[in-house]
């Protein structure tokens, strides 16, 4: 990526993160492809997400504690942590980054209005969710995710995506990526509550605080603390590591995630 | 200050649309356009494009019937297609496509066997099954007035005109991914399926042994106005994004530059492009040698298939999110090969059984004008002639 598109990408970051903050009240509009009317849910709160990345070790302990509370079959991600080996091109310096990823629950998240079944839907909370026995599957939504957030789950044959454990916030519970995050780094609660710990980080860090993408203009509320700007989009060029192992034959081997 | 990065572990985001969305797209394209040049004939009267009528309307039907059950096999829970009208969803591109589906497929039929019943009534004669079953398909002894007929037929070009609208504005719309996020998409659809209706025109004209010399004229043209339209709408394309550090442009050239698959595949589209362009030309102007231009129709056929295919397969691959391009191979079972094959056999028995049971070849001149008879050049006979 050249210089300038990365400085210009990187202010677009902080700029919709600031943007993205401002909680807007659900709109319900008639227009094609506009969001309808949120549904569901405490329209009292708006749960959102900090991730620090400087507290992030690339564990995964998110990864699988996530998986073994919603059952994703194996391949599939509700949420994971995206490591990178950083090479500084002239200095040859080694480095690595962590990026965990899971659903923005965006502001204006385009899986919705594609729905043509209104199963997906966002409640009035924020949270984007799936109403699975009305699903049918078509996987619109799937493609519409910028994030990769949604994949057809294969066991149930229907869309399925990171809910912020709302089956767990709903009980008092932290969800199960949060709960198991070795470093603290992830932290969700009520934007609309300013006394909240998320509230009173975003409140403290404004400045910094970067969201994936902000090209899309989808405003995401998951907000990253310590993010470097070249990986708010997918880095340009970056090679994959394990893709690179292969056997005689030309054939991948060694790697357990592949669906096939 | 440059780095090189290496994503250490990367999941595998398969394709979410599978092959079946391409046979839809490609047949539902088929069929709209198809209704587009059975129009001149059968709509507007204009009795030189009558025997191309019969056979584009013969196209428009089979491949309107068999394009709604692929589109019914991309879901993954097939059986919850009634959720469509259970939940209308009038944001959703897609939930709109599911009310102008049934409807446009509604008038097509109508306006077939409108256009097919005179020859049918006549049929009705004939002794045996054939005519039994021509009997109960005519319905009865009475004519259709003829301003009926064009009253369906402007409302089945109407309903055409909602399909090609929503197949592009569906797949357009995706912010997600850049190489389908432009308004140029949903007119190189329409050009490509004008171009895949001639090639499927002039097959059927072969095939049928209808070999008829003014359809493959006029197929011909049409096919090469298609092609230079598909070529402006690309070239329009590029220039508007050449410059651009975003959008579909600079990603379908960042995908060309990076993998060799893309550009073996921009190299064979571009090529088999000028081939159907320069043959099409050619054969327009050698009447001598358009006995041949079936095999055009089968390029162009190829051209409007692959197009989807790159499309809506092939963009799919591109990642997003992670490092490298996502492999996808199609797989044997239904959700590949099988799918791809079945949606042809499908269509193929769909055609036979037509051609079968309905004498499609010689009803449209009659439904527009029953005292004069047909150029004796067209197989007109109300029977099939497979000679």
């Amino acid at each position: 990526m050249d210089p300038i598109r990365r400085t210009l990408l990187g202010q677009l970051a902080r700029l919709s993160a600031g943007a993205a903050l401002i909680p807007l009240s659900s709109v319900a509009t008639a227009g094609i492809n506009d969001q309808p009317s949120r549904r569901g849910g405490d329209p009292e709160k708006r749960y959102g997400m900090l991730i620090d990345l400087r507290r992030c070790i690339g564990c995964q302990a998110c990864t699988v504690s996530c998986h073994i509370e919603n059952a994703a079959p194996l391949g599939n991600f509700r949420t994971i942590v995206s490591q990178f080996e950083v090479e500084h091109e002239e200095t040859g310096e080694l480095a690595t980054f962590m990026l965990p990823r899971l659903c923005n629950h965006c502001e204006d998240p385009p899986c919705v209005p594609v729905c043509p079944v209104q199963a997906t839907f966002q409640r009035r909370d924020g949270i984007v969710v799936v109403d699975s026995d009305r699903c049918v599957g078509c996987a619109y939504c799937v493609n519409a995710c910028p994030y990769d957030a949604r994949f057809i789950n294969k066991e149930t044959q229907v869309a399925d995506k990171c809910t912020f454990c709302a089956h767990r916030l709903e009980a008092g519970l932290l969800p199960a990526c949060v709960e198991s995050c070795v470093g603290g780094a992830r932290i969700i609660g009520d934007m609309r509550d300013p006394q909240s710990e998320i509230s009173r980080l975003i409140e403290q860090h404004r400045d910094e605080l970067m969201i994936l993408k902000p090209e899309k203009n989808t405003r995401p509320q998951v907000f990253y603390l310590g993010m470097d700007e070249r990986f708010t989009t997918r880095p340009d060029e970056a090679k994959p590591g394990i893709w690179d192992v292969r056997n005689q034959q030309g054939k991948e081997i060694g790697y357990e995630f592949a669906g096939h | 200050m440059n780095l090189l990065a290496t994503e250490v572990l990367v999941p595998r985001y398969g394709i979410a649309w599978y092959p079946w969305a391409v046979q839809y797209f490609f047949l539902i394209a088929l069929s709209y356009t198809s209704l587009w040049l059975a129009a001149p004939g059968l709509i507007f009267g204009k009795r030189s494009w009558m025997p191309t009528a019969r056979i584009a309307m013969l196209a428009c039907v089979s491949t309107a019937l068999v394009a709604p059950v692929a589109l019914l096999a991309d879901l993954h829970q097939p059986l919850r297609f009634w959720h469509f009208y259970g939940f209308p969803t009038p944001w959703s591109w897609m939930s709109l496509g599911s009310f102008i589906l049934p409807l446009y497929l509604g008038a097509v039929l109508v306006l077939a066997w409108m256009s097919w019943r005179p020859a049918l009534e006549e049929r009705a004669q004939a002794p045996g099954w054939a005519g039994k079953v021509a009997g109960r398909l005519a319905w009865g002894r009475f004519r259709i007035p003829r301003p009926l007929i064009i009253l369906v037929g402007l409302g089945a070009l109407g309903l055409s005109l909602g399909i090609a609208l929503y197949t592009g504005a569906e797949v357009a719309i995706l912010r997600a991914r850049p190489l389908w996020n432009t308004y140029w998409l949903p007119w190189m659809f329409v050009a490509t399926g004008v171009i895949g209706a001639c090639g499927l025109v002039l097959l059927l004209n072969r095939i049928s042994r209808a070999r008829n010399g003014a359809t493959n004229r006029q197929m011909l043209t049409v096919l090469v106005m298609a092609c230079l339209a598909a070529g402006l709408i690309a070239l329009t394309w590029f220039l508007d994004g050449v410059n651009a550090e975003t959008g579909s442009v600079a990603m379908a050239l960042d995908s060309i530059r990076h993998n060799p698959e893309w550009r073996a595949t921009a190299l064979w589209g571009s090529f088999a492009g000028t081939l159907l362009l320069a043959t099409a030309f050619f054969l327009r102007k050698r009447p001598g040698w358009r006995a041949w231009a079936w095999l055009v129709g089968l390029l162009a056929l190829h051209v409007a298939w692959m197009f989807r295919w790159v499309v809506l397969m092939n963009v799919q691959t591109v990642a997003r999110n992670s490092a490298g391009i996502h492999d996808y191979h199609v797989a044997f079972g239904s959700y590949g090969l099988l799918g791809i094959l079945g949606t042809l056999g499908l269509w193929l028995a769909a055609i036979l059984i037509i051609d079968l049971y309905i004498p499609w070849r010689g009803s449209e001149a009659k439904a527009i004008d029953t005292t004069t008879s047909s150029n004796p050049l067209d197989s007109s006979q109300g029977a099939p002639s497979h000679g």
